[in-house]
């Protein structure tokens, strides 16, 4: 019990620092922005996100990590069986999109632009990782379930 | 992979709850071990040996 009240603990602690590193590079960007320097449309910006995504992503795997210690085997294995098995199938979804995309037939399709009506190939980038991940992690929730339902 | 466990649970008059807290595991993990559908990792077979004070062989066999 005293373990799972630490671990919670950790995990608020964790996520509390994210959003002070947030609120600090929002203060920042904010005070430049307010004395007349162009950060915003400046590559100071994407590196100041850049920073601040690692920091989140650090974080996040070091809460997992301590989360995944936490729950007992069965739990870790249907995790494990999930990632394989659900992420795999969904990879492999995402892998029929990402060889038809490569062909050059593909460039007659028009994609939305989602991303603030962006049409650059960085958006379209970030568009196609978005939609492999969410393909990966319905799989992985699928499976997920599906382990589970299987031992009951 | 067989298992006694449910018996050896209900000799005792212990509920799953109670079994999964003093093995440090979850309810759902002993519902899945009793009805043999996980097969426990070496670890916890000893574990559950030694809650039960019986040899790991008397409690899991390999026989269908």
């Amino acid at each position: 019990m005293a373990g799972k009240r630490k671990l919670i603990l950790q995990t608020v602690a964790g996520f509390g620092v994210i959003l002070l590193a947030g609120f600090a590079m929002g203060a920042v960007l904010g005070y430049l922005e307010a004395n007349g320097q162009d950060v915003m449309s400046s590559t100071a910006a994407l590196w100041a996100v850049g920073a601040f995504a690692t920091i989140t992503m650090l974080i996040s795997l070091w809460v997992g990590l301590r989360w995944m210690s936490s729950i007992d085997e069965a739990a870790q294995e249907a995790h494990k069986w999930a990632w394989f098995w659900g992420g795999s199938s969904g990879m492999a979804v995402g892998g029929v999109l990402v060889i038809m995309a490569s062909l050059p037939q593909s460039a007659m399709i028009q994609i939305p632009a989602w991303y603030s009506d962006r049409t650059d190939p960085a958006a379209y980038a970030a568009t196609g990782a978005f939609a492999m991940l969410t393909l990966m992690l319905i799989g992985y929730g699928v499976a997920w379930a599906w382990w589970w339902l299987g031992r009951r | 992979m067989n298992n006694r466990l449910k018996v050896l649970r209900a000799e005792r008059d212990w509920s799953q709850a109670h079994l999964a807290t003093e093995l440090g595991v979850s309810r759902q993990t002993v519902n899945a071990l009793e009805t043999g559908r996980y097969d426990p990792s070496l670890p916890l077979a000893f574990k559950i040996a030694r809650l039960f004070q019986l040899p790991i062989e008397s409690i899991f066999s390999d026989e269908e």
